[in-house]
């Protein structure tokens, strides 16, 4: 007489090892299905096409020829760039460190355009000392954001609050940002900075009203009030797209005193920044991070 | 025995309430009590989380593997791991929570979720952890008897299979997600998922270990299961992780120039020398010798505890020298503000906070012990 075998109940059947082999097997394909899917997914959909251009009325005023401001001359090409749809234009600003006198006009005039609190800021001016004394030098780095071809801040957004526009600007959605803080990390050159709430005017008797005004970045109305947007964001420099759509240049290329930002449309042959893109005497911050930054400086 | 309860219950109130004054401090201020800055912007708080996402991980994959092998006391203790490892996970969650700028979004991140991110990736597998191990729970009070492997459905080992899984991969991925910024080169190692598992399974055997002395001491012998297969492995855990972090500081010793000199100077001899030397090495070693050689009770559960908690310091040391060496030299100096520093000191708001996140999971385990243990003797007729 043969004996059935007993099932031991405290050991594995087959059908359990079936079971796990499913249920695990199963997790793997959906963990790496997710990650697959979304590496190969396009950035949240921008305003692209016919609607983003803009045709903006010409300065009767000042003339625009090659002894004009550079400024004028710049704003001209801006003008140029803007009848073509968004997805055409590639902004471009290109820093000449020989004209950069290190007066940091360029950090204040971006403070007081997008009503930076306290603790955030978007341009500040490095300094490097060259030399030893009595043969000291010295230079000035103005850092916004490098708007990068391959920015590292973008991938690591957990919700993509924060993406690259088809024109190169890097960008951060407020109202979807959840202020992580995981792109200030990611970002090597440190153009990120989050918004915690401070005020100039903390711990004396009232806020001023200065510092109680919304801020119009991104082309929309930004009131920290309460815990509102922008406080516990993440915020960076955007090449001041506010002003881009209207004609403008960056503050900090306007405010320059010793005119050297260029910027503009690297893809029209015609403009000055592209002209100046192709001066070989160049260099990019940390190159070896392989960011690919739009910023340039020419040394 | 009633005097030292007493005592600790005491201990257990005072850390309570002075950590709950920070936490409406910090709820009533946002993150303006907060250390942290913009370029060093994770502080204390993340260091927690990682931490008691580690216990979380390490509880679950350590219990699991007693259990799918039969070791004494595993199968019997169940429900108190999936306890320990939920509250865990709820626990480092709380306290990432509290360092979102925006915490009332972080739905966002399973709304609207970018699996391109490690951030994502992780919290995604976090519920599915927490999910499976609630059904985990329901399914274990469904067998025949406490020494059955599987219930009477056949889905209670499929699900610790996976939560197996999702224990070993989260502790892993929780490195991976420090190592894939490729901004800061401390992070920017393979070796940070292998020395985040390590830390997980080291930090979670040592909490079982203890969870099992404070409760089953009268069932089990010190010298026999499930004790000696914990002991076991904090012990080896504790040399695996200094034999990693010996092979990666020696290399950048050797190195005439390496890129992670600055950083791991700072870790043995910057400001917070002390977390390195007494806190991680000190700590390592006092509990080593405990559990190796300790014959009684108290001194195998000291052991655990300082493994438990002082293991937050390998946290520590790869978060903030991390971020406290700048890429670009010039930057501190051009613009001044207390957030814009490379140094990173935690403010006493972060202290009370984290005191608060700790002895939250002590009270919930607690609590949860006592609750589902009365909930478990009406339905099975066994306490937890």
């Amino acid at each position: 007489m043969s004996s059935v075998p007993q099932v031991k109940k405290d050991e594995l059947n087959r059908r359990d090892f079936m079971r796990c082999a499913g249920v695990v097997g199963g997790g793997v394909a959906l963990g790496v299905g997710a990650v697959v899917s979304a590496r190969g997914s396009a950035p949240p959909e921008s305003p692209m096409g016919p609607a983003t251009v803009r045709k903006l009325p010409e300065p009767k005023t000042v003339p625009v020829n090659d002894e004009a401001d550079i400024l004028v001359r710049m704003q001209a090409d801006l003008r140029r760039a803007l009848t073509k749809p968004v997805e055409e234009r590639r902004w471009k600003m290109i820093i000449d460190t020989r004209k950069c006198v290190g007066c940091h006009a360029c950090t204040v005039a971006c403070i007081a355009e997008n009503k930076l609190p306290p603790g955030v800021v978007y341009r500040p001016v490095m300094t490097e000392e060259l030399g030893a004394y009595p043969n000291v030098q010295m230079r000035f780095f103005p850092r916004p954001c490098m708007q990068c071809d391959r920015p590292s801040c973008t991938s690591v957004c957990p919700v993509r609050a924060t993406y690259k526009r088809p024109d190169g600007v890097v960008v951060v959605d407020y109202d979807r940002c959840i202020g992580c803080r995981y792109c200030l990390s990611a970002c090597p050159y440190g153009a990120r900075t989050s918004d915690y709430g401070h005020y100039y005017t903390d711990d004396t008797p009232a806020l001023q009203a200065y510092e109680q005004l919304p801020n119009h970045e991104y082309g929309k109305s930004w009131d920290r009030k309460g815990h509102h947007s922008p406080k516990g964001n993440a915020r960076k420099c955007q090449f001041c797209l506010h002003r881009l759509d209207q004609g403008l240049l960056p503050q900090c290329v306007t405010t320059c005193i010793g005119r050297a930002n260029y910027f503009g449309d690297i893809r029209d042959a015609g403009s000055i920044v592209a002209r100046m893109a192709t001066k070989p005497n160049f260099i990019k911050l940390l190159e070896e991070k392989q960011t690919e930054p739009t910023v340039t400086y020419l040394i | 025995m009633k005097t030292m309860s007493r005592f600790f219950f005491l201990l257990w109130g005072i850390a309570f309430a002075f950590g709950l004054y920070g936490i409406i401090m910090k709820f009533m201020t946002a993150e303006r009590l907060a250390g942290y800055g913009s370029y060093v912007p994770w502080g204390l708080w993340i260091a927690v989380y990682f931490h008691f996402i580690g216990i979380a991980g390490g509880v679950f994959a350590v219990g699991t593997i007693g259990y799918f092998l039969n070791i004494d006391g595993f199968r019997e203790s169940l429900r108190v791991m999936i306890l320990v490892s939920g509250v865990s996970i709820a626990c480092g969650l709380f306290s990432v929570w509290l360092d979102l700028g925006q915490p009332f979004r972080a739905l966002n991140i399973l709304l609207l979720p970018n699996f391109g991110s490690m951030m994502a990736f992780n919290a995604w597998m976090y519920n599915f952890f927490m999910l499976a191990i609630i059904a985990i729970f329901f399914l274990s009070l469904n067998k025949n008897s406490q020494a059955d492997i599987n219930d009477r459905s056949g889905w209670l080992v499929p699900l610790l299979a996976l939560g197996f899984l999702l224990s070993i991969a989260y502790p892993s991925q929780s490195g991976a997600f420090f190592g894939v910024v490729d901004a800061k080169p401390f992070w920017n190692s393979p070796l940070l998922p292998l020395l985040f598992l390590g830390s997980a399974i080291t930090s979670g055997a040592a909490v079982l270990l203890l969870i099992h002395i404070l409760l089953f001491h009268d069932t089990f012998n010190l010298r026999h299961q499930p004790y000696k297969m914990l002991r076991l492995t904090v012990i080896g855990g504790i040399i695996f992780y200094f034999i990693c972090e010996f092979a990666e500081f020696s290399l950048v010793f050797w190195s005439p120039n390496s890129d992670i000199r600055e950083a791991v100077e700072l870790v043995m001899f910057g400001p917070f020398w002390w977390v390195f030397w007494v806190v991680h090495l000190g700590g390592a070693i006092l509990s080593v010798l405990l559990l190796f050689a300790g014959r009684s009770d108290q001194a195998v559960g000291l052991g655990a505890f300082i493994v438990a908690t002082t293991f937050i310091s390998a946290r520590l040391n790869v978060l903030i020298p991390g971020q406290a060496v700048p890429q670009l030299k010039g930057l501190q100096n051009a613009f001044h503000h207390s957030r814009l520093r490379f140094e990173y000191h935690p403010s006493l708001n972060e202290y009370m906070v984290a005191v608060f996140v700790a002895a939250l999971a002590v009270g919930l385990v607690y609590i949860g012990i006592r609750l589902i243990s009365n909930y478990t003797s009406k339905k099975i007729g066994a306490a937890l």
